[in-house]
């Protein structure tokens, strides 16, 4: 315990003595996590943001008109009990007359003289569920129900939604892995530096009877630190960004940026995970 | 407690040495001494498993050449103390750090750190420098730290490559007359040097010759 303390403080030493080196990956490390934690938010409320429009994915559900009541029954039940739909609308052929004239002011009796409107269901989507893939699932499952004779929804606007969604998710992921990558390295590259520049301190300890691990804790420590230090600055910079926005700038941008906990511990866990794996990658190569 | 047995260790210049063998025995005093390149480092290097003999095997107590795992040198360097012609301290620790970090590497017995310490800087007379960087002080001072580094977790043998190298000659005589103290407390010096004035200082001693690569005699 007292050896672990001693090699914390080692650590921190070892970070303090590499000055501009471990500053320099600091920086740019806070703002490479900047950069990523205002791409996740942007990323996050642009493809909520549309999963939002409730309505778009909204599916209906024409039934034969031969269906009867019991059929209808059922067929209400199967969907309500589906995990991925939220409210099950029923419009019988007399709502859907009622909806007729409502939208385009005729009676459909004095047009045809019948009512030619079949039975339908309306379904809307759990959140969870509102993007194309989902709907295409739901569609799928639904195929083989005797009843239903038609299935319709919005199909170029979930395609579109698609494209628009995976091109987001593309950038955000590729700019996520380079920046990440770019984090790694330059932590790896700072600790190579001290390690290269304490590399007779390094020989006396091997000659004092250091372990090795005793000799390459303080370098591990160092760089799980940068990331340390670096995500916490950036999470710090998220919140007054985020603070700014919603308490003085929102007039000009209405736009609410909405942060839990979770997001900035997760901003340091992730930070100093990748000092972590920064500095073991400049250990294996230096002081095997 | 040492010996080797046949050894023999060569460096492509065919500097090294060749077919040695002796023993040193708990609490001996030994001076190696020989021309420069005669192989005196290699025979101290071979010691404290720096090196490794290509015929032949060393043993220090229970750990042999051929057996050691690379896991247990760490334990072999906490029982075998080691002074340098340029004492290799800690440029950026002070004389406490210096000492004190020895007793850390070698997860010896961790407490009263301080008080360990203390009194091993004051039995070798640096404890008022305790705050001073090494290059602060003189080089017999320096080579006290290190010396206080090295005892400080009670090695068995102390091992001192031309420990007066870079002394002069008052700083070197004291030196001497400290391993002497240290040595009568039981733990066994090997000291290479080509300084024969020195080595009369010591009333009882074994000598170790070496010439060319090759062991000329021991006494
Ligand atoms: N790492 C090495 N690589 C090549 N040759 C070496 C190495 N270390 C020592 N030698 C050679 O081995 C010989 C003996 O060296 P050493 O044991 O250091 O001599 P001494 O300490 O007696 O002056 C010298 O000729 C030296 O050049
Ligand atoms: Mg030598």
């Amino acid at each position: 315990m007292i050896v672990i303390t001693f090699l914390i403080k080692e650590g921190f030493k070892s970070l303090i003595r590499s000055k501009y080196a471990g500053a320099f990956a600091i920086l740019v490390i806070w703002i490479a996590l900047i950069i990523v934690g205002l791409g996740f938010i942007t990323a996050r409320d642009a493809l909520v943001t549309v999963n939002d429009i409730k309505t778009q994915f909204d599916i209906d559900i024409f039934l034969k008109k031969t269906s009867t009541p019991l059929e209808i029954k059922d067929l209400a039940t199967t969907l309500t009990r589906m995990r991925e739909i939220e409210e099950v609308e029923f419009i019988s052929i007399d709502k859907a007359a009622n909806i007729f004239e409502e939208e385009f002011g005729e009676d459909i009796f004095e047009i045809l003289d019948y009512n030619p409107l079949p039975p339908s269901f309306t379904i809307s989507l759990n959140r969870l569920y509102r993007n194309p893939t989902s709907v295409e699932s739901i569609i799928s499952k639904l195929r083989n129900e005797e009843i239903i004779d038609e299935i319709k929804y919005r199909k170029k606007f979930l395609l579109l939604l698609e494209k628009y969604q995976q091109t987001v998710l593309i950038v955000i992921v590729f700019i996520f892995l380079f920046l990440t990558l770019m984090s790694v390295l330059l932590i790896s590259h700072s600790i190579k530096m001290t390690i290269f520049s304490r590399r007779e301190i390094i020989n006396t300890l091997k000659l004092i009877g250091a372990t090795n691990n005793f000799i390459r804790s303080p370098f591990i420590i160092e760089g799980l630190l940068q990331g340390f230090i670096a995500s916490c600055l950036a999470s710090i910079t998220i919140f007054l960004i985020s603070y700014i926005q919603n308490n003085y700038l929102q007039p000009i941008f209405n736009y609410q940026i909405i942060i839990g906990y979770s997001y900035y511990i997760s901003m340091i866990i992730f930070g100093s995970f990748m000092g972590f794996i920064g500095s073991i990658k400049a250990i294996r190569r230096f002081l095997a | 407690m040492i010996s080797f047995n046949n050894v023999s260790c060569t460096f492509s210049n065919k500097g090294g040495i060749k077919n040695t063998n002796f023993i040193i025995n708990e609490g001996d005093f030994v001076f190696i001494t020989g021309h420069s390149g005669a192989g005196k480092t290699t025979i101290l290097r071979l010691i404290y498993m720096d090196l490794f003999p290509e015929i032949g095997e060393v043993t220090i107590r229970n750990y042999s050449s051929k057996k050691i795992k690379q896991k247990e040198i760490p334990h072999l360097r906490r029982k075998v103390g080691m002074l340098f012609q340029d004492f290799r301290l800690f440029p950026d620790r002070n004389v406490y750090q210096n000492v004190a970090i020895s007793l850390y590497a070698a997860h010896y017995d961790l407490h009263d750190v301080k008080n360990k310490t203390f009194n091993m800087l004051e039995q070798l007379g640096i404890k008022n420098k305790w705050h001073h960087k090494p290059n602060e002080l003189s080089g017999g001072e320096q080579q006290r730290v290190a010396l206080a580094r090295a005892l400080i977790i009670n090695p068995m043998v102390l091992l001192a490559d031309e420990p007066t190298g870079n002394l002069d000659p008052k700083a070197s005589i004291e030196l001497l007359n400290l391993l002497y103290e240290i040595n009568q407390n039981g733990t066994a010096v090997i000291m290479a040097t080509h300084d024969y004035s020195l080595i009369k200082r010591i009333p009882e001693y074994r000598l170790l010759q070496v010439s060319d690569s090759k062991m000329v005699s021991i006494t």
